[in-house]
């Protein structure tokens, strides 16, 4: 049975759909439905790729899933239909407040599943070629997304972004060129760009070539998945995109160029056998990791707030695959996992603070945001709380595994730099949403308030934070065991 | 092929890869925008002759054919059509304001150009066709990054844009001789095109929120 073209095909069919639909609840009907049945057909996938022969290939090896596309897919499709299910009452009320039009919305409809199926093909793709073109389309789609409410701002943010995109691209582009160009032999027809060819041969390929490929990648891609110095869009994306946006962008959409980024750097580890390309992941992650810390710990707008934190997180998760031991790769897998189930319900709520009182920055919303909006400001404290890395959420053991493993392999200096960076974030998010939250309101607000505003969407994600921190379920966690292989070269 | 044929089309290759780098320059140191768009337009047509040849001289590399279409079609044609409509109906000035006056920048220009042949010095000897075609594309990437800091105006970053995307296209044949598999090709073509159009949108948001094109207002967002 086919599983990989109908995960492409679901999402697409959606936004073709909105494009021809005139009523509203249809289109977020549709958009609804179609990630139900990519998390269905995910959740097949993950069950597949657990058995021999550990990959799954359709329409001749063109479409390529193993474990670690496989948990790609689950989790684009489980931040999508959260996104989804918040997005059609987020926007009943924009309409009401008459902040955006009604073609603004139903391009939002149209897009969203056009970006959502652009992340499905990079993580599907076999070819690095098509892998390339398929980032770039998430980027194109995604960009009139973050301008969606037209604003000064707002355009700013998506101009900043399409053009620091564009030229990571660009980057990226030559990188893989270079890539192909280290296959190609004198005298043999031209190779096949598969990754999974390119990685049969490995030991043939350009060693020279393949370093200058993934310098180039790593710029290149490394913009796309927010790494510092190149993240300068992240925070302007991310605050002024409406918060459906946000969260896609922030929870699945950065993970996705990471990913783009690691079957680069599996490649060039299996080429050159050296340490060379998982140094340069730890060195951008730590720099990620060390730049956002105090951003956090300074910031006024709220959206900002939690935009410097994913970029914080996207560091954690490249120091973990940097130190390539096998626990903090799981570590890392784990921890993106946990934090694409966390920071959409914090987007979320920071989009209904901003409906309610019409601003993000925090000096003016709070305090007393608890009893203004009770269900919001008690799903932004829990997530808040399993963003910091408390206990029992699983961002605490995620972060624990890769600091765990990082001691235990003896990068001491590392580790102890990352424990002092997660330390000051968690400070500065505990410290600048408790002054929101908390406390009595200062001026009464009862116009345009929606107390239990995106509780099913917000709640599901929490529900499924809490149990997937108990109790991971066995495909789950095989499927995160043979990923954390792959990566580490095993 | 035989020799002296292989001969002639390295040639040709190495001619109209100098003529693109010769173009890349010259945008840097004119002042029109209209007259930016018909420079861009006659690199990309160097771009698909390049192209025609590989196809032509190459045995295996039928598909090349499509690659110089595409390109004639696409960025000969096609997007020069579209930004000079779109500038028509925004009805900006025409001259491209730059930040660095053009005897700097050529300077820079020329340090760019040093620099793309040190970086590719190394892999000369995995040059199919021509000779520094390598170090042509680096530079294009570099003087486009340049020309994109350089520039206001917000269809001028888009052809700086395009013209770092011609020097990766000249990578592509440079390295391989028959440039990558038509899939990605394509890819990339419907790519570039819906990126312009993208842009297109955008600026002309940009115009009406802002009534200016000029980017370096676009600086409210910080922190």
């Amino acid at each position: 049975m086919m599983l990989l073209i109908p995960i492409l095909l679901a999402p697409a069919a959606a936004g073709l759909f909105c494009l021809l639909a005139r009523s509203r609840p249809a289109m977020g009907l549709a958009n609804m439905l179609a990630f139900g049945v990519t998390v269905g057909l995910g959740v097949m996938l993950l069950r597949k790729v657990i058995e021999p022969p550990y990959v799954v290939t359709e329409f001749e090896e063109f479409f390529r899933a193993d474990s670690l596309s496989a948990w790609m897919v689950l989790l684009i499709s489980v931040v999508s239909l959260g996104t989804s299910l918040y997005a059609g009452q987020y926007f009943r009320r924009d309409l009401a407040a008459g902040v955006v039009t009604a073609g603004r919305v139903k391009e939002f409809f149209v897009l969203t599943p056009l970006f959502a199926t652009g992340m499905f093909l990079v993580v599907l793709a076999n070819n690095l070629g098509v892998m390339w073109f398929a980032l770039e389309a998430t980027a194109l789609s995604s960009v009139l997304l973050v301008a969606l409410y037209n604003r000064k701002t707002s355009l700013e943010a998506a101009w900043k972004y399409v053009m620091l995109g564009s030229l990571g691209l660009a980057l990226a582009l030559f990188g893989t060129v270079f890539t192909y160009a280290a296959a190609v032999n004198k005298d043999s027809a031209m190779p096949s760009f598969n990754w999974s060819h390119l990685m049969s041969v490995a030991g043939q390929l350009d060693p020279r070539m393949i370093k200058l490929a993934f310098v180039f990648v790593l710029v290149g891609y490394g913009t796309k998945a927010g790494l510092a110095p190149m993240h300068t869009w992240l925070p302007d994306a991310h605050s002024e995109a409406p918060s459906p946006t946000s969260a896609m962008l922030s929870g699945v959409s950065l993970k996705v160029a990471l990913y783009a980024l690691l079957r680069f750097h599996i490649l060039t580890t299996a080429c050159l056998g050296s340490s060379f390309s998982r140094t340069m992941l730890l060195v951008f992650g730590l720099g990620s990791m060390c730049l956002a810390a105090p951003f956090i710990l300074v910031q006024t707008n709220l959206k900002r707030l939690l935009a410097y934190s994913s970029l914080e997180h996207v560091g954690l998760i490249c120091v973990g695959i940097g130190l390539n031991s096998p626990v903090t790769i799981f570590g890392a897998l784990l921890h993106m996992g946990y934090h694409a189930l966390t920071k959409p319900v914090l987007f979320f709520a920071a989009g209904n603070i901003h409906q309610s009182c019409h601003t993000l920055q925090m000096r003016l919303i709070g305090p007393g945001i608890a009893k203004l909006l009770p269900v919001t400001a008690v799903c932004m404290g829990l997530a808040a709380v399993a963003a910091t890395g408390l206990p029992p959420f699983g961002l605490f053991f995620s972060e624990m595994t890769v600091l765990n493993g990082g001691f235990a392999a003896g990068h001491t200096f590392v580790s102890t730099v990352v424990l002092a960076a997660l330390l000051a974030a968690f400070c500065g998010i505990l410290y600048q949403l408790t002054r929101i939250l908390l406390g009595v309101p200062k001026i009464v607000r009862t116009k345009d308030v929606a107390p239990s505003a995106g509780a099913p969407a917000m709640g599901l994600m929490l529900a499924a934070l809490l149990v997937f921190s108990i109790w991971l379920p066995e495909p789950l966690l095989q499927v995160m065991k043979r990923a954390a292989g792959i990566i580490g070269g095993k | 092929m035989n020799s002296s044929e292989s001969e002639l089309a390295s040639q040709l290759i190495t001619l109209l890869a100098a003529g693109m780098l010769v173009i890349q320059l010259l945008m840097v140191v004119q002042r029109m925008l209209l007259t930016s768009i018909r420079l861009f337009a006659l690199q990309s047509l160097m771009l698909a002759g390049i192209a025609a040849i590989v196809a032509f001289f190459h045995n295996n590399a039928i598909h090349v054919y499509w690659v110089a279409g595409l390109t004639l079609i696409g960025k000969v044609f096609f997007l020069p059509w579209l930004l000079n409509r779109l500038v028509r109906r925004i009805q900006i000035d025409q001259e491209i304001a730059p930040l660095l006056n053009s005897t700097a920048s050529m300077l820079l220009c020329g340090g760019f150009t040093l620099l793309g042949y040190i970086v590719a010095r190394p892999f000369t000897s995995l040059e199919r066709l021509g000779n520094n075609t390598l170090a042509i594309a680096i530079t294009l990437l570099l003087t486009g990054f340049f020309l994109m800091f350089n520039r206001r105006k917000a269809i001028t970053q888009v052809l700086a844009l395009l013209t770092v995307e011609n020097g990766v296209m000249l990578a592509a044949v440079a390295l391989t001789s028959y440039g990558m598999p038509l899939v990605v090709e394509l890819g990339i073509f419907f790519d570039v095109m819906v990126a312009v159009m993208v842009l297109g949108i955008l600026v002309y948001r940009i115009r009406e929120t802002f009534s200016s094109m000029d980017v370096s207002k676009l600086s409210q967002l910080k922190g």
